[in-house]
């Protein structure tokens, strides 16, 4: 494989000393372009993992997050940045712009993919995307029916998907 | 470029003194062609060192800048400070190489994503190239500090460094190698000496790195005690030497004290750990024990544990009478867990003593069962296996008359057919032949009339 682009050694080194709250991701040391990445469910969102009663002030000085946390993993094809990276989720999630298999069904991450996106500004998308989905553009129909038919109980089916798949 | 024969005025190039060093003699190959060849040298070197200059483009994304640099003069796409830097229609600067690239990939501007086409690209204003130029950045070769416009005209002419050709080029050699610039002054050194130290031989171009660095037989003066040592014997040497520092003795329990190590003693009389010291030391090894013993004996308890639990599977499975007993020992080791205990151990103890007691129980329960088992089965099987007996004989009685009937009607047959005597013993009267049968038919035993009645 060709050397490692600075691009990607600062944008690696910039994720671990400027961390984006709620987000990391690392390499694997093996493969450079390879990271591991978690997500915290957005805030008031069904992907939280949380009660709204609790307060959130508590969780932050614990500095431990209780809430839903979800595995992606991410790569970077040798002509990154001009094209995006390759982003999948592994914990299951019930959203209707995400599949079975983690795919994720985002503009940026296709054609609208530009060469001054970043990984950390992707990353913030799609923790965007948990605070807001869209069952306009789905990627999982039958998630977007359900989420357009029944909101109430498509977001109940959300959380318990989070508590049962994000919370161990 | 200056003129060739120019020498630049650069402090770090080394003097010209140096050509006529005298330490170069010991590793020149022959005396008698030392002379020469330095001659020669000197003939060669005087035309120029810049006749030796290699092109070295500098990676300008591949060096490090001091310091942080303005967000503004870094490109979007390398994110590396920008380098030959375009302003677009839509006024935003990237690298020249940067949006070529991805305006082959999308014909958008990869900031605003307006239309953009390669005509729509300007080079920058001159005051950027000029803030880009004066960034202050690490040479690649020797690490000193320069403005990036400069570097490359540095590392080419000027950075001891950086690699020049070695002047061997221009002898009968023809050397094709490379070396640092520092070292280019003394001829071309690309010939085989033997280290004087540890008499490995080596280019004597890699001589002094490898006298500097790595060579192990270099005496090295201990940096305590003075003394010359080996410097593989170095951290040897450390571990004895007299004027290291060391830290007192119960440093780890909080005496600041440091001395040398011969001086060390006089410390020990008055420090104020000399009591408490010796005693954690003690207490420390206690602990040590009581919690590897701690360890031996929980592996143990989960061993039993294991055990019991398979012992008791094993009795269910097997038997219905037998939970009763079950549950009667259930009882007591629950009895044993709600008794007070003050300590961890204790309580881990007469659990481990209750699970014992019980597993020798359950075993004593298990041969008993075993035992009562063995009798049943013998119980049952013995007039099973009379019955059998019985039934073998009376299969036997039945045989034998079936013989005799067969061979009764045989004769009857033979008589009847013409009267010719058969070839069997059926020539004899009734009564003998009978008794001539009998200890045939028993020396068969089984087999024979078995026969007899499947060809039927």
């Amino acid at each position: 494989m060709a050397a490692l682009p600075k691009r990607i050694i600062k944008e690696t080194e910039r994720l671990a000393k400027e961390p984006v709250p709620g987000i990391s991701a690392v390499p694997h040391e093996d493969n450079l372009r390879y990271f591991d990445v978690s997500i915290h469910g957005p805030q008031t969102s069904p992907y939280e993992g949380r009660d709204g009663t609790v307060k959130h002030t508590h969780v932050h000085l614990s500095n431990v997050h209780v809430g839903g946390i979800f595995k992606l993993e991410l790569f970077l094809p040798d002509d990154y940045p001009m094209t995006p990276p390759k982003i999948r989720f592994l914990t299951k999630i019930y959203h209707p712009n995400i599949d079975k298999l983690g795919r994720i069904c985002l503009d940026v991450l296709k054609s609208n993919w530009s060469p001054a996106l970043q990984i950390r500004t992707i990353l913030l998308s799609i923790q965007a995307l948990l605070g807001a989905p869209n069952p306009d553009d789905p990627l999982a129909p039958d998630v977007a029916k359900r989420w357009k038919e029944d909101q109430e109980g498509a977001i109940a089916t959300a959380k318990e998907w989070t508590r049962t798949h994000a919370m161990t | 470029m200056p003129p060739a024969g120019h020498r630049p005025l650069d402090p770090s190039l080394p003097p010209s003194t140096e050509v006529d060093n005298d330490d170069r003699a010991p590793y020149t190959p022959g005396s008698s062609s030392s002379l020469s060849s330095s001659s020669l040298y000197k003939h060669l070197r005087t035309p120029s060192t810049s006749s030796l200059n290699i092109r070295h483009p500098v990676d300008l994304r591949a060096i490090t800048y001091d310091g942080a640099v303005d967000e503004n003069l870094v490109c979007p796409i390398c994110r590396c400070p920008l380098v030959d830097p375009v302003l677009t229609e839509c006024d935003h600067i990237f690298c020249r190489a940067c949006i070529t690239d991805a305006l082959s990939n999308t014909k958008l501007c990869p900031i605003d994503r307006s239309p953009l086409d390669s005509d729509g690209v300007s080079r920058a204003p001159k005051m950027v190239h000029n803030q880009l130029d004066s960034l202050k950045a690490k040479c690649p070769c020797c690490a000193s500090s320069f403005a990036r416009s400069m570097l490359e005209n540095h590392v080419e002419k000027y950075c001891p460094e950086a690699n020049v050709k070695c002047p061997g080029i221009y002898s009968e050699k023809y050397c094709k190698e490379v070396v640092k610039r520092r070292m280019s002054g003394r001829g071309c050194l690309h010939y085989p000496v033997e280290c004087p130290d540890c008499k490995e031989t080596l280019l004597l171009v890699e001589m002094e790195e490898h006298r500097e660095a790595s060579c192990n037989e270099k005496l090295k003066a201990c940096e305590h005690c003075g003394v010359n040592i080996l410097r593989c014997k170095e951290s040897e040497h450390h571990e004895e030497c007299p004027d290291v520092i060391r830290p007192c003795n119960w440093a780890e329990y909080g005496c600041q004290h440091e001395a040398k190590r011969t001086d060390l003693h006089l410390h020990a009389d008055e420090c104020s750990f000399k009591l408490v010291g010796p005693m954690a030391d003690t207490l420390k090894k206690e602990i040590k024990l009581l919690r590897s013993d701690m360890r031996s004996l929980a592996e143990t308890n989960h061993l039993q544990e294991r055990r019991i639990k398979f012992l008791e599977s094993a009795q269910r499975a097997s038997d219905r009478p037998m939970e009763l007993m079950d549950l009667s020992l259930a009882n007591l080791p629950e009895s044993a867990n709600t008794e007070p205990l003050d300590s961890g151990h204790e309580y881990l103890l007469s659990l481990l003593e209750s699970q014992q007691s019980r597993l020798s129980q359950l075993s004593n329960e298990l041969t008993d069962f075993q035992g009562k088992n063995t009798m049943m089965l013998l119980n049952e099987t013995i007039p099973i296996k009379n019955e059998l007996s019985e039934l073998r004989s009376t299969q036997q009685v039945t045989c034998m008359h079936v013989r005799w009937l067969m061979r009764f009607r045989m004769q009857e047959n033979q008589r009847r057919f013409g009267g010719s005597p058969g070839p069997g013993p059926s020539g004899s009267p009734d009564g003998g032949g009978s008794s001539s049968d009998l200890p045939f038919s028993r020396r068969l035993s089984d087999s024979a009339p078995r026969d007899i009645i499947t060809k039927l």
